[in-house]
């Protein structure tokens, strides 16, 4: 019993109603409390008189706060602070962990994503209206060259028929030598025009080699003229007329055989064609 | 002093007022705060002495309350000391909270006047002129032991260290203290 009276007197229950007792002191009073009728009533005591003590002091708040604070009570979801603070004294429910707010974070990932892919879609896209783009630069290009092939090879012909129609040419045949009975040339010639051509497409001469040239001649006064050289082939030429050099009033047209590059005076005896006006 | 037409105030018996929370009644919520506002909003702006800032608080308090009620149990005590226990917690905490020692700075600065004459209103509250009567009685040193345990949060070895005395005054003067009270009521 005297252990009961210096347990009250040693100030321990006052702390215990302050809130400032360890947990195993807590548990002591506690017990001590369910034990002995005389210290739950000194408890009882302290409490009525920290109670009657605030009331004492008591300051009515603000009428409205009343209302905020009854609110807060019956729909207290809305209100952050109920959830949000931590409390360093509080011993009731230090143990609520807050959940983080990911709802941003997953946002900026979509989105993230998201334009990650559209790149990528708008890279292929991209890759593949380059090769179409591509493709079709090709398309052109080839167009063109037909085109311009076209209109060459028709500006030729309207030359060719130019030619044919033009009164003044005279179409001299040149025949085989001797020696070269199968050979033989077409050569259009205008006195008025002074302009010399070679039918290439209707050309019957052995086709020549890498080291000799087809060379034309004209004889003038009795002297041989160079007219130009010329290329035979055997497959069927598509070069059409071909345009020599100018002579004027000449006797005969003959073609040689010449060293490539041709010859200053015509090699006699490689005569192929001639045939005189 | 206070304004005139007043609704009633609820009032229940403790018991009565326990069963209700434990139900969360409405009716229970009301009696709660019509009983017990006035005197843990004192204790809070003792403590706080920003009326605002006490505001925020007492919402706070009755907000825990009303959410941990389930840890409350009858036998371990006045259902006040319990309130009180956690209004003076949330209070201590306020006013050490790195957000009150700034706005605390900010009034300073901003608004000097009118803080220190609602400071002096707080001391010449005609209500706590009972108050100052009871404090009277105290001994200085009882309640200088009495303010820093109640009202700043120390713990009695804090206090002890505070006042540059021994724990087992510190206990003893604190007994006398709370002795001198209870003589009074």
């Amino acid at each position: 019993m005297e252990d009961i009276r210096a347990y009250i007197e040693s100030g321990i229950l006052e702390l215990y109603v302050l809130g400032d007792v360890s947990p195993a002191e807590k548990q002591q009073v506690d017990d001590a409390a369910s034990k002995y009728p005389e210290v739950k009533a000194e408890l009882d005591a302290i409490e009525t008189a920290m109670e009657s003590y605030a009331l004492v002091q008591a300051i009515e708040p603000s009428e409205q706060q009343r209302d905020r604070v009854l609110n807060s009570l019956l729909v207290n979801l809305g209100d952050d602070r109920t959830f949000t603070k931590g409390r360093a004294h509080s011993d009731i429910d230090d143990k609520i962990i807050p959940m983080q707010p990911r709802t941003g974070i997953n946002f900026y990932k979509y989105a993230f994503a998201a334009c990650l892919f559209l790149l990528l879609v708008s890279i292929a896209a991209l890759v593949s209206i380059y090769n179409r783009l591509q493709q079709s630069n090709e398309l052109i290009s080839s167009l063109q060259d037909q085109n311009q092939r076209f209109s060459s090879q028709v500006n030729l012909m309207d030359e060719q028929i130019s030619v044919f129609r033009d009164p003044s040419f005279r179409f001299i045949k040149l025949k085989g030598t001797p020696k070269t009975p199968a050979s033989a040339i077409t050569v259009a010639w205008s006195p008025s025009k002074k302009k010399v051509m070679i039918d290439m497409a209707d050309l019957k001469l052995p086709e020549n080699d890498q080291q000799h040239q087809y060379q034309l001649w004209a004889i003038v006064a009795g002297k041989p003229v160079d007219l130009g050289l010329f290329d035979a082939k055997t497959k069927s030429d598509t070069s059409g007329m071909k345009e020599m050099k100018s002579v004027e009033a000449p006797q005969a047209f003959a073609v040689t055989l010449e060293p490539r590059g041709g010859s200053v005076n015509p090699t006699m005896e490689a005569m192929i064609v001639m045939s005189a006006i | 002093m206070q304004a005139v037409s007043r609704r009633p105030k609820i009032s229940l018996t403790e018991e009565e007022l326990i069963r209700g929370l434990r139900h969360r009644e409405k009716l229970a919520a009301e009696a709660l705060y019509d009983m017990y506002s006035a005197s843990l909003y004192g204790v809070i702006l003792r403590i706080i002495n920003d009326e605002p800032s006490a505001e925020d608080v007492l919402q706070e308090t009755f907000i825990k309350i009303w959410q941990s009620f389930s840890a409350y149990s009858a036998e371990k005590g006045r259902l006040f000391t319990w309130m009180v226990n956690i209004a003076r917690n949330l209070a201590i905490d306020k006013v050490r909270s790195k957000d009150f020692k700034n706005q605390t700075k900010n009034q300073e600065l901003e608004n000097n006047v009118t803080f220190i004459d609602e400071q002096r209103n707080t001391v010449y509250k005609p209500e706590l002129l009972g108050l100052k009567d009871l404090v009277q009685t105290l001994k200085p040193e009882q309640r200088s032991i009495l303010d820093l345990v109640y009202f700043k949060g120390y713990t009695h070895v804090e206090a002890a260290d505070e006042l540059g005395v021994p724990l087992g005054t510190v206990k003893t003067r604190l007994r006398m203290a709370i002795q001198q009270l209870r003589k009074q009521f």
